[in-house]
C-alpha cells in the first residue's frame, strides 16, 4: 500500500516530471530513471541501480568534487542515471537527493504545513546561534537575498516571512521565489517544487556570521 | 511491543556542513532498519544537515503514523538530546501528543546503551586481532571539554566497564583537549600493543586527522583545536578514501609499540540494533513505570 508521499508523487507525475534539478522519467518496462535535467537525452551516462541509497553518493558532492552541504543548492553533480523499480524506491531516491522536501510537499497540498518566521527562528536559538538574533533588517535582506537566491545559492521557494507581521523575506528577492508554480531551476517547465516552510540551520548560521561581521 | 503497520522511527543525527562523512553512519543504520521492515517508515534528521529537525515534524503521515520514535543518534546524553532536539522537535517531555493525536516517543540516545561496550569489546578484537590482550592497553578517546555534551563522562563510564572484565592489560579513556591526554599515550601506557578506539558518532576530521596527529602517526593534517582558523569547505573534501586510508596501515610502529588505530565505535552496523533496542525500551520502561 502506497503511503502519503508516495501518493502524492504518483499524482505529481502526471503533470510533470521534474522535481529540483532531477528529471524523471517512467520507463516502458516499468519503472523510473532520474538524471540530472541537463543530462536528459544523453546516452553515456553512468548509471546506477543497485537501491535507492545511490542518490546518497550522487547527491553528496558536486562536479568539482566539492561536498553539498545544502542539497538545495543548484549544483547537483552531472553524468549519472538512477533506474528505480518502483514509486517507493522513487520516493527513497528523491528523499535522498532533497531531503525532507517530499514530506513538506504533501504537507502543502494537504493544509498541514506551519510557516515559521525567519525573526523566530532565530529568537529561539542558544548556544552560538544566540546571538543571530541581533541581526538587523538591512542584513536580513542582504543575507537572504543573497544565500537563498535561486542563481547560485538555493533552489527552494520562500513561504516564510521574516517576522510575525508578514514583512517579505528578502526585498532582494524577485516575486517569483515565493510562488510554488514558478520553475526556480528557470528551465521554465512544471515541476515539483521544493518548498522551503522555515529558516534552515545553514541560513541562521550565515544571519549568525553576519552580526558577528565575518 | 512495537506496531510496524503505524509506528514511524526517526533517527536524529547531528550532521555537518563540512565533513561528509558526518551523516553517513545515521543513514546506514536507517536503510539497514529500513531493510528489517520493523517500523512502517524510517526517516533521518539532523542539527546541521537536510532534513533538518524542523522538517521532520512534516515526515510522517499522522492518518498512516500513529506513533514516531525518535531515537538521538548522539554518544552521549548532553545539549543536543537535552535541549536543541526538544526544542527543534517540539516535544514536551518523553512523551508528545500532536494536536493530530500523532504520539511521539522521546527515547535514550544510542550511547547510553550498555551494547555500546560490546561494540567497543568487538572493534578493539577486529583491530588487533593478533594482539594478545593481556599484553594490550585499550584507549577509548573522546573529544573532552565540549559543549555539555558528557562525551567525556561516557567514555570514562565504558572504559570502567571494559576494566572491570579484566580482559585487557590495561583500559584508559583519554581526550583530544583534557587530561588525560591522547597524545601522552606512550606515557599513559606500559604494554606492547596499544589499541585506540574513537568515542565518536561518525568518523571526521577527529579521526582522520587530528587524533593520528596526537598520536604521531601521521604527520599531515591540521591540527585544529582551539584554532580560530577553521577549516574551509575545500579543506574538508580531503579524498574520503585518503582519510580511510589511516585506518587501514595497522599497525603502527611507534618505537618498541606497536598502535592499532580504529574508526569511530559509531560507523559500526551494530548500532543500528542499539536504535532498534532503544526504541523498544520506551517501551518496556513505559509499561514497567505504568
Amino acid at each position: 500500500m502506497l503511503n502519503a508521499i508516495e501518493r502524492t508523487l504518483e499524482v505529481a507525475l502526471t503533470g510533470c516530471r521534474r522535481i529540483g534539478q532531477i528529471a524523471i522519467r517512467k520507463l516502458d518496462i516499468g519503472g523510473f530513471a532520474l538524471s540530472h535535467c541537463d543530462d536528459e537525452g544523453c546516452d553515456d551516462l553512468k548509471v546506477f541501480c543497485s537501491a535507492p541509497e545511490d542518490a546518497i553518493e550522487l547527491s553528496k558532492f558536486d562536479d568539482a568534487g566539492n561536498y553539498r552541504p545544502l542539497k538545495t543548492a543548484p549544483n547537483l553533480r552531472h553524468d549519472w542515471r538512477l533506474e528505480l523499480a518502483t514509486l517507493e524506491e522513487l520516493s527513497c531516491a528523491i528523499d535522498h537527493f532533497y531531503p525532507g522536501r517530499l514530506a513538506v510537499f504533501v504537507a502543502w497540498k494537504t493544509s498541514q504545513l506551519r510557516t515559521t518566521p525567519l525573526r523566530e527562528t532565530l529568537d529561539r536559538q542558544s548556544g552560538m546561534y544566540r546571538v543571530a538574533a541581533k541581526i538587523s533588517d538591512e542584513q536580513i535582506d542582504n543575507v537572504v537575498g543573497n544565500f537563498c537566491r535561486s542563481d547560485g545559492g538555493c533552489l527552494r521557494t520562500i513561504l516564510w516571512k521574516r517576522n510575525k507581521r508578514g514583512t517579505v523575506a528578502s526585498t532582494k528577492l524577485p516575486r517569483e521565489k515565493f510562488d510554488p508554480l514558478h520553475d526556480q531551476t528557470g528551465h521554465k517547465e512544471r515541476c515539483i517544487p521544493l518548498l522551503c516552510q522555515e529558516p534552515c540551520n545553514l541560513l541562521v548560521n550565515e544571519c549568525r556570521r553576519a552580526v558577528k561581521g565575518e | 511491543m512495537i506496531s510496524k503497520s503505524n509506528s514511524a522511527l526517526l533517527i536524529v543525527g547531528h550532521g555537518s556542513t563540512v565533513n561528509p562523512d558526518s551523516s553517513a553512519p545515521t543513514l546506514a543504520h536507517a536503510a539497514e532498519i529500513r531493510r528489517r521492515k520493523l517500523f512502517a517508515e524510517v526517516g533521518c534528521a539532523f542539527w546541521k544537515e537536510e532534513s533538518s529537525l524542523r522538517d521532520a515534524i512534516f515526515l510522517f503521515d499522522p492518518a498512516s503514523i500513529r506513533e514516531v520514535y525518535v531515537v538521538p543518534n548522539f554518544i552521549s546524553e548532553g545539549y543536543f538530546a537535552q535541549t536543541v532536539i526538544p526544542r527543534e522537535l517540539e516535544l514536551n517531555g518523553r512523551l508528545t501528543k500532536r494536536s493530530s493525536g500523532q504520539i511521539w516517543k522521546y527515547c535514550d540516545p544510542v550511547g547510553n546503551h550498555s551494547l555500546v561496550t560490546k561494540l567497543l569489546l568487538k572493534r578493539a578484537e577486529e583491530v588487533a586481532q593478533d594482539a594478545d590482550p593481556a599484553e594490550t592497553s585499550l584507549l577509548i578517546v573522546a573529544h573532552g571539554t565540549d559543549l555539555n555534551e558528557n562525551s567525556a563522562v561516557a567514555a570514562k563510564r565504558e572504559a570502567d566497564k571494559i576494566r572491570s572484565l579484566g580482559k585487557y592489560a590495561a583500559v584508559l579513556n583519554a581526550y583530544m583537549e583534557e587530561s588525560p591526554l591522547v597524545s601522552d599515550w606512550q606515557k599513559l601506557t606500559r604494554t606492547t600493543n596499544v589499541v585506540v578506539v574513537p568515542f565518536f558518532i561518525s568518523d571526521g576530521l577527529h579521526s582522520y586527522e587530528d587524533i593520528p596527529v596526537l598520536l604521531g602517526i601521521t604527520k599531515e593534517g591540521s591540527t585544529r583545536l582551539r584554532s580560530p582558523e577553521r577549516p574551509t569547505t575545500r579543506q574538508a573534501m580531503t579524498s574520503r578514501v585518503a582519510r580511510g586510508e589511516v585506518f587501514r596501515r595497522n599497525p603502527y610502529k611507534v618505537d618498541d609499540r606497536s598502535l592499532f588505530y580504529a574508526s569511530s565505535i559509531g560507523t559500526d552496523p551494530g548500532f543500528a540494533d542499539i536504535i532498534i533496542e532503544q526504541a523498544a525500551k520506551f517501551d518496556s520502561e513505559s509499561s514497567l513505570a505504568g
